[in-house]
């Protein structure tokens, strides 16, 4: 017997990623938020985040200021995380996919703002494992880069700039669906 | 745009109406309508000669220029 596979299936499949993914990055956003604020108002030693196995104790102790950036830098990427993928989530509840005309503004605004995500993405996770790397440097006993969740900036910039190239193209295939329609 | 379509003059001139034009040339009646209201970007050629052969008349009835 053979099973065919359908791109309203892959969807269906992808919509259910998406949310479980993007779950699981609030949750991780949300759990980073609340530990470095609960470390610096009222217990620091909630700077040893055991959920997520980031010990930043050793950073808490050397300055607080380095620590409330290198979390900082954390929070903003894993907030940027979470946005991209509730921007797929509302592309595909929305259903703005229309597969007759693909190439329509509420596609290509998508794709932009994905684009610009990613970018961030990548602008801040590279900046948080230079920031790291510049704290071990100092000598500060840090927890390994993936486990600041930081890593694979060059791969987040790449798929920005990839984004970003093809939702000009998509820019342009939309002006030319426009024209075409308002051919008589 | 600078391009001004003059297709309700004509029609008003041949006292034809949106419907009647839109049977006789094959076009819908919102393909007319964006025309008519000067929200086209182009024209075909045959779209052309047909609206022509229906209003009988020349193009320059119907397209005009004007600068901005």
């Amino acid at each position: 017997m053979e099973i065919k596979i359908t791109s309203t299936q892959i969807l269906r499949l992808l919509y259910i990623l998406s949310w479980i993914l993007f779950i699981g990055l609030c949750i991780e956003a949300g759990a980073f938020i609340f530990n470095t604020f609960y470390a610096l108002v009222i217990n620091p030693a909630a700077a040893n985040n055991t959920v997520q196995g980031v010990d930043l104790t050793a950073l808490y102790n050397h300055d607080q200021g380095y620590f409330i950036t290198q979390t900082l830098l954390m929070i903003i990427a894993a907030v940027l995380k979470a946005c991209l993928f509730y921007l797929i989530i509302k592309l595909l509840h929305d259903k703005k996919l229309n597969m007759s005309k693909p190439f329509n503004t509420d596609m290509n605004r998508f794709i932009f703002n994905a684009s610009y995500l990613a970018l961030g993405i990548g602008l801040f996770s590279w900046w948080g494992t230079k920031y790291a790397e510049w704290l071990m440097k100092k000598g500060v006993a840090m927890p390994g880069i993936q486990y600041l969740r930081v890593g694979g900036a060059d791969v987040w910039l790449f798929m920005g700039v990839i984004l970003l190239v093809i939702a000009y193209i998509f820019r342009k295939g939309t002006e030319i669906q426009t024209e075409n329609e308002l051919t008589v | 745009m600078p391009i001004i379509v003059n297709l309700d003059v004509m029609m008003a001139k041949r006292k034809m109406s949106l419907n009647e034009l839109s049977e006789k040339v094959g076009l819908t009646l919102s393909n007319l309508s964006i025309l008519k209201t000067g929200k086209a970007k182009a024209i075909r050629f045959s779209t052309l000669e047909a609206i022509c052969q229906a209003l009988d008349c020349q193009p320059a009835d119907i397209l005009e220029y004007k600068k901005e």
